[in-house]
Parts: C-alpha cells; structure tokens; sequence
C-alpha cells in the first residue's frame, strides 16, 4: 500500500472556533502527521472561497482523503464530502473532525482546548487512513405513501401528496375521518364554522382517486426503510357494509345498549351501532363491538333484524392489509392533558366543570345541545362562567412545562361564543399572560376583552369545589393583589394539549423518536422541522408540538411536498457505510439479531447475515457483538483502536 | 436426598443403549478427597461416578470443548452427549443454548439438585483442618463430614461451603432431560449477593487499594478464561496472539489484528482483561465460581462478575440463564427498561 496523502483543513468558524482553539497550532500539529500532505487554515471552511480552496488543494496536491476539522458532520459532513467527489476523489475518503461542538464550544481554557482539538484531528487523520472508497447504494423507491391519522393534518397531507399523481393511504384510527376539527364549534379568530371547512376537504379524500381511506384501522407492524416501507395495518371490523348501508338510523332505534359518546366527549349517550356524526366519513354506521350485547342473534339481533338494507354481518371478520410504501407521514394529533391530574382543579369530578372540547360540543349546531349553551347538571343556562387557561400548561413542577399555544386564542373565542349565546352572561378568564402572535389574533382577544366585557383575571385558581349548586372558583388577581372568590354555574377548563394516547407505541412501530413531553420529536429544532428522525417518515399537525389549526395545515402541506420529493425520485441512493460480519469471528450467537433495531441482521448456517436494504449502519450490532465479528463499514473495530490511541498519545 | 446409585445406573444405561456419546461427571480425583472431571463413553465405567459436597466443577464447559473438538475434526455430532449439572451448571447450559453454541437436542441434561448442601470452598476447609488432608466429604442433612487420617471432623455447612453456594436461589437445575434430587428453592443461607455487598460496603479508597493489590497479583495465567464455559471464544479479544487464521480469513483480516492490551502482567493491563472479561460475562455469567476457584493467586474474580450481575438484576430483573426462549441482557430493549442511569 503506497502512502496515504491527505489534507487536513482547518476551520475557524469565525470566532466559533478560533476563539477557544489554537487553529494554526493545530494545523501545524497534523502537518507532522505521517500520512498528511498538505494543511491549511481558513476563516469559513464552508464558504464558497473556503470550500474551492479545498478542491483546489484535493488536485494541486494529489490528496487522496480529506478531513475538515469544523463543526459537527450533521451540518456540513455532505458539503465536503461532495467538494471530494468535485475534486475527483471518492467522497468516503472525506472525514469531519468536529472540533466546534465537541470542543470549542464546551471549553472556555484555550490551551487546553487546543490540545482538546489537537487529539480530534489526530484521531480523524488515523481513521481516514483506513477508510474504504465506497460507492453509494442505489435503491428504487416504491412511489405511494401513507399517512397515520386523518385529521386536518391528515387529510391535508393527504391531498396535497394525491394532487401531485402519488397514490396515498390514509389511514385512521376512528370510525371517521376529521378528528379534532370535526369536534370543533367555530374557529378563531375568522369564527367561522369548523366542521363547514373541514367537511369538504373530508368528501374530497374520499371521492379523490389516489386516496385509499382506511378507517377503523391502526398500523401494526412496519418494517423497511426510506423509499421502501412494508406497513402492516390492522382493519377493525365495523359489522355494517359501508356500501349497503343507508344511514337509515332504524338500527340505533332498536339498539338496547346505551355507552357515553366519545365523539361528544362523555356529554351525551350513544348505542352500541353508531354514526359518530352526521359529516361521518366513511358515512356509515358502525357496530362497537366492545359494546355490543354479543353479535349473535340469539342474544339480540335487533339491529340486523330492521336493517331493510341488509347491510350488517356479524361475522364480518377484522383483516390485516399489507402495504407497501415510500414514504409516511404521522399526523396523530393530540389529546387533553388529563383533568383527574389536577385536584386543584376538581380532578375530573366536580359537576359543570368541562374541559375546552366538552364546550366546543357544547356550543356546536350539531352537539347535543344543538348549540344552546346549558349547563350538564340541570340544563340551565349558565349566567356566570369562569375560564381558566394554562390548566396543565406551563407549570413544571406539577404538570406540563411546555406553553399549549392554542388556549389563549380557544379561550377568548369561548368567551365571546358565550357572550353571543348568553348576552347577559358573564364572563371571566383567568389567565398567566396572553399569548396572541397571530394574524388578526391579537385584534381577536382585544374584542373579547372590549367588545364583550369578559373579564380577564391575571392569577391562577387555587381551587375550586361545588357549593348550593354552583361552583366556588378561587383564585388570586395578581394585578390588584386581592383573592378573588367566584360562585359560577359552569367552569371550562382549557387543558393542555398532550400528545394523542397511543403516541408512544406508534412512536415505537415507526421507529422514530420522541422528545422530553412525549411528542414527536423532528429531525432538527430549526432546518428539518417536518421530518422524523429516520429517513422517510414526517410529521405533521399537533403530533410534533402544540400548535393551531393554519399551523397544522401549513406543516401538513410541508410534509406533503417533502414527500412528493422523496418518490419523484427514481432511485434513492442509501449510504454504504453499514455493517459487514466478519465470517470467521462470528459464532453465530445471535446477539446482533436481537440488537438490531432495523431487523436487518438474520442468522444462516450459523452466521450473521446483514440485508444492505435495511441496514442503517447504526452500529448496535458492532457494539454488542462479544467477538468483534461484526463492524460497520469505515468505523471498523481497527479504526476505532487507532482513534482511542491517537487520543491517549 | 440423592441415590448415587441412581446416577450410575443412569449413565449406564444410556451409553449401553447408545443413548448418550459419553457421559460427563465425577469421579473421585488422585488430590485426597477432591473429585474430577470424568469422561465415559463405555457402560461398565459407570460405576466411576461419584456425588458429592467436592463436586464443584462446571461440566458445561466440556460440552464447549466437545464442540470445538468436533468442528475442528469436521465431524457432526449424532447421539447426543450426557452431562451432570447443577442448577448454576444447567443454568451456563442454557445461557450457551440461548446463543446458539449447540442445539437442545445434542445434549442430555442430567440434573442434579444441590438440595440442602452445595459445594466446598477448599480454601475455607484449609482453614478448618489446620494442614490435615481430608479423604472424603459428606453432608448428613446438616453439617458437612470429613474423613481426615486422624478420624471424623463434623463443620457447619455455613462455615465451609462456597460463597455462591451460600448465597444460590436456585439449587435445583430447572432445564433438564432428568433430574435427581429435590427442588429446594430458596435455601440460601445468606442473602444474594451478599459477599459482594460485604465488600461494597468499604469506602471507595479502601476498595480501589484492595483492587490494586489484587491486579497487581494477577499472573494472567487466564486460567479464569479457561476455566469459563462462557469465555468460548476462537479468539479472545485481549489476546491477539490467538488470532485464528482459517482459510476464510482475508488479507485484510489478518492486517486488522488488535491488541487492546499489552501481554506483560502490569496493573493497568490486568485491570483491562479483568474488567473486559466482567463486561463480555454481564447476562451470561451464572456465578458457578469456577474462575474465582481456579485463580491461583486467589484474585475474588466472582466479585467482579457479581457486580455485573447485580446491577442486570437491580435495574432489569435480569437473570442469566432463567430460560432459553428468554431475552439477552445486553442485545435486548425494553420500553420499561429503567433510564436512571442516564444522567
């Protein structure tokens, strides 16, 4: 083997680096490198001059490897990588030695610093002399994709991903399609009707012919990765043929089983075979098997017995459906934060205490009350209604740390839908302080406040409890310093927003992460706000963060074009640097197997066997294998050797 | 209790009809009353065998060598191959069976339970004779027998038995074709553990001195390697002179050989192998004591792995060996695997 050449390029990062790290000191100290060829400083790596300085110096110099002591590999590992393969050298030749992240920016001694990043590049420079040219390895991509939950982010993605020729599933939970919006009253800060934008958009999925709607449905299993996913999607069986049925409504006539409403959120009864609304996609009726006296005819029977249609089977069986995709998208939505959580406020059980969706039923044409607002215990009009917001938010010693964002804007809508509903109500909001950035929302919340005299109270609620049939609501007013004490016939809650139940276990199918409050985490707080941490799946809607309804639909809409950009691809080409068995080291425990969180390695004859298609070159397998046996490609075990000792020397 | 009658007749038996390759178990040694490995393959050698409190041995790490002696004489296995064990001994069999060394059905686990007794710690019994050797070792239910040349010496099972026999669970061998004995769970006569929390109990200065002093002891005979059922590996990964060259390895291979740590006994490569040997043991070491019986500079190499297993069973509720479908400790993940140790 003729002797490497390579070029080490230092990058100040400005001040970045420079400031805590000796740049020249280290580029001197890699001069007196073996294998190293050629130096050189510069102020910004990564800038235009910067970058054709380095390709420049790859042919002037002969170099046959780089590595570019900057800023993490995340940031501009391709950039240089790419200069490489610009310059004529293969681009795994290239190697990045963080020293900003890792070094300059967590040390504050400059000498110690230097020697910090001296030992870095020396590392990087030993690797790269043992790495391998390789190839990228090109895969085709399966052009169709599904989207998880059907929502407005849902629906949203799911349409824009349809219109650009891409066949979707979509692929939902409930009985219907519309999620949180379908529950929703009027909208702010326009205060136009929710379920009158969203049901269009709901007919328009399902008549769309490159949407395949899947309803009762939940994803099972999923395997693959980028640009060829197999998702296992289990169908729940709804007992009524979406095609035969009428929505006739003879069948809840007969139905002898009365369960609360989820859709209604508890406020009103339903049967066991139900339509959870009038808007329902699929508009059909669904039999809750839970529910249901037995789906046997000997026992009951009343429903199929009217059904002229003849539209129900008991023995319509649940199926496991295959598919194949290229991308997904996870628009699971959010849930309330629980109210039993919170005694201070009631802990769920204090009468005419509702939560912020309770109410939206409450005041919505087509909720129970059709759009009266009456009080549960005693349908009567409530005259004096307290609001509290951040129930849940913002408090990290008991509940959630994070702002829910909407509830400054949900509550104010609320109290001006009230004042609309009962002109001679009163209104009061207890509050932290509002948060309003929108268009047109600060404007909103100034007419709640002016126009329709709610009384907004700055202090949180310490307690509240019922008494002679009201609710006693305490609570301080910081701005006068005085405790307030308020009897009213009906309190709301505005909860925090958690992320839906189920979040963690789709989470875990998918093989994407999480962050700190359990919601989906993206792949960079700022650059790849839609995409998950593993390559081809994004996020979309209130299952990300917090976040209002143009919000959800903007983002949905950057996951759909992030999509259609991924499957306009003929061939995506995947990084070669995965694992590779070692045959001879390799006694065929099975560890690797059991490690592997991409399924990738499988046993045969023995041996560790790697499938390329799914490997992701983690390295697990290499990290728990007691034999050395198995590496992944350009961090072999003698890299690493050769690493730690540089960073002893 | 058991009839070794009964083990003979088993052994016996199964090599006259060729149930079994060869039988593996005790028969008494040429060193006083201690036993040894024994290796039969004809029925009339049965009556060799021998049960009792100096069985101490690991026989699974035959089945290891067994293994290896065919792989290198290409040969496949057949009839299956007959072994004695005790619970940690059955439990190193299915720890080996769980990482696939060999098949369920090319061995013939012949269990046999520790019952009310385990096995004698020499070096405690040293102690007790004051130089006398003792010929033979029996247990009457509760005290341990011995027959010294000067006549019966009688000693408290808790003063002589070994630290991991005091301190077992799980005596009986829950994997097993047959077993002979009753299934006393837990016996012990001292808490899990226990010795290593007797030792934990210093302050860490006073710990890392009695550490110092005992790696500096090390001789890196690795008899605690050989000695290992678990520690089956070709190449040992602190031991690059055993690089095994097939003709499957490539030039590249061969250019790849690393040594991690230098052949010499100092301390700080003693500390290496001993504590890359506890690392590679974690979820696999079934505390049968055999490397802290073979040392023969009397480093307490079961403290070292004790520490491993204790923390798999803190955090994880882990234990090696428990069934052979069951998870690994180290290759496995969890939902409700503990965190805590993230900080």
């Amino acid at each position: 083997m003729s002797k490497k050449r390579t070029g080490v390029f230092v990058c100040h990062c400005g001040t970045n680096i420079a400031a805590t790290v000796d740049v020249a000191k280290v580029a001197r100290e890699m001069a007196a490198e073996n294998t190293v060829a050629f130096t050189q400083e510069y102020v910004y790596m990564c800038s235009e001059p910067g970058q054709e300085s380095v390709v420049q110096a790859i042919k002037d110099n002969k170099l046959d490897s780089i590595v570019v002591t900057c800023c993490s590999p995340n940031l501009h590992e391709k950039t240089f990588r790419d200069n490489a393969q610009r310059a004529g050298i293969n681009n795994f030749t290239c190697e990045i030695a963080n020293i900003r992240e890792q070094c300059s920016w967590v040390h504050a001694d400059k000498a110690k610093g230097t020697e910090k990043a001296i030992k870095i590049s020396r590392s990087v420079v030993r690797r790269v002399n043992r790495n391998q040219p390789m190839d990228a390895i090109a895969v085709s991509v399966t052009r169709r994709a599904m989207v998880i939950g059907g929502g407005i982010a849902g629906i949203q993605a799911a349409l824009d991903i349809a219109n650009a020729g891409i066949e979707v599933i979509l692929v939902e939970k409930q009985a219907t399609i519309g999620g949180r919006m379908l529950q929703l009253s009027e909208t702010f800060p326009t205060l136009d009707c929710s379920q009158c934008v969203l049901s269009p958009k709901m007919v328009e999925v399902k008549r769309h012919p490159k949407v395949k709607l899947m309803t009762y449905s939940e994803v099972q299993e999923v395997s693959g990765s980028v640009g060829n996913f197999r998702v296992k999607v289990h169908k729940r069986s709804t007992f009524v043929d979406p095609d035969k049925c009428k929505i006739c409504d003879h069948c809840t006539e007969v139905c002898p089983v009365v369960v609360p409403n989820e859709y209604e959120l508890g406020l009103t009864a339903r049967r066991a075979i139900y339509i959870p609304y009038a808007q329902a996609i699929p508009a059909s009726f669904t039999l809750d098997e839970d529910a249901c006296l037995g789906l046997n005819p000997i026992r009951c029977g009343k429903c199929k017995d009217v059904c002229e249609a003849g539209a129900i089977d008991y023995d319509m069986r649940p199926q496991t459906v295959t598919e194949d995709v290229g991308a997904i998208v996870v628009a699971t939505g959010f849930d309330l934060y629980g109210p039993e959580n919170m005694p201070e406020l009631g802990g769920g059980r204090v009468e005419d205490v509702l939560d912020g969706l309770q109410f939206e039923r409450l005041i919505s044409a087509s909720g129970a009350t059709k759009g009266h607002i009456l009080r549960p215990s005693d349908h009567k009009e409530p005259k004096e209604v307290v609001f509290i917001q951040c129930a849940g938010s913002r408090d990290p010693a008991k509940h959630c740390a994070y702002c829910s964002k909407i509830c400054c804007m949900y509550t104010a809508k609320h109290a001006r839908l009230y004042k609309k509903h009962v002109p001679d109500g009163r209104a009061y909001v207890f509050y932290i302080d509002i948060r309003s950035g929108g268009k047109g929302y600060e404007e909103f919340v100034q007419r709640t406040m002016e126009d329709d005299d709610t009384l907004y109270l700055r202090g949180r609620v310490s307690k509240l409890y019922r008494k002679d049939g009201k609710v006693r609501v305490h609570g301080t007013d910081t701005l006068t310093g005085q405790n307030v004490e308020i009897d009213a016939d009906m309190v709301v809650l505005a909860l925090a927003m958690t992320p839906s139940k189920g979040t963690a276990e789709i989470a875990k199918t998918l093989k994407i992460g999480r962050d700190k409050d359990g919601f989906l985490a993206e792949a960079h707080p700022k650059l790849r706000p839609v995409e998950s941490v593993t390559g081809g799946i994004y996020l979309a809607g209130a299952a990300q963060a917090p976040k209002d309804i143009p919000e959800t639909v903007a983002q949905a809409g950057a996951a759909a074009s992030k999509v259609i950009a991924l499957l306009s691809q003929a061939t995506l080409s995947r990084s070669p640097l995965i694992a590779k068995v070692r045959p001879s080291h390799c006694t065929g425990c099975g560890m690797c197997v059991e490690a592997c969180p991409f399924f990738a390695i499988r046993l045969e004859n023995g041996k560790a066997i790697v499938n390329e298609a799914l490997c992701e070159g983690c390295g697990s397998c290499s990290a728990t294998c007691l034999r050395a046996a198995i590496d992944v490609k350009n961090v072999t075990q003698m890299q690493i050797h050769e690493m730690i000792e540089a960073c002893l020397a | 209790m058991i009839k070794l009658q009964d083990i003979r007749d088993t052994a016996r038996d199964m090599l006259a009809k060729g149930e079994a390759r060869a039988v593996i178990g005790y028969r008494r040694g040429s060193r006083g009353m201690l036993a040894e490995p024994a290796f039969l393959t004809r029925p009339e050698e049965a009556d060799e065998l021998v049960w009792d409190p100096t069985c101490f041995h690991n026989l699974s790490l035959y089945l290891v060598h067994d293994r290896k002696h065919l792989a290198h004489a290409r040969k496949t296995a057949g009839a299956p191959v007959a072994v004695i064990a005790k619970g940690c001994d059955a439990r190193s069999i299915v720890v080996l069976l769980q990482e696939h060394y060999f098949q369920r059905e090319d061995v013939y686990i012949i269990g046999v339970s520790c019952e009310g007794t385990g096995v004698v710690d020499e070096r405690k019994l040293a102690g007790h004779l004051n130089g006398a050797q003792a010929i033979s070792a029996a247990f009457d239910g509760d005290d341990f027998v011995f027959t010294t040349a000067e006549g019966e010496k009688r000693l408290p099972a808790r003063e002589v038995m070994a630290d991991r026999c005091l301190e077992c669970c799980s005596p009986f061998p829950k994997e097993h074709n047959l077993a002979f004995g009753e299934d006393k769970t837990g016996r012990q006569l001292e808490a899990p553990f226990a010795a290593l929390d007797r030792f934990e109990a210093q302050g860490a200065g006073e710990r890392w001195d009695n550490w110092a002093r005992h790696f500096d002891r090390c001789i890196r005979c690795f008899a605690c390697r050989s000695v290992c059922p678990m520690c089956y590996c070709d190449e040992c990964v602190v031991d690059s002179i055993t690089f095994p060259v097939t003709t499957a390895t490539t030039a590249e291979e061969k250019a790849s050989r690393i040594r991690w740590i230098e052949r010499s006994a100092a301390r700080s490569e003693n500390i290496t192998y001993l504590m890359t040997r506890a690392m590679h043991l974690a979820g696999r070491c079934t505390d049968c004591g055999e490397c802290d019986r073979a040392c023969p500079v009397n480093v307490p190499i079961r403290l070292l792995n004790n520490k491993m297993e204790k923390e798999a069973r803190e955090q994880f509720g882990f234990e090696p060996g428990a069934s052979i479908g069951g998870p690994s400790l180290v290759a496995s993940f969890l939902d409700n695997d503990p965190g805590n140790f993230i900080r």
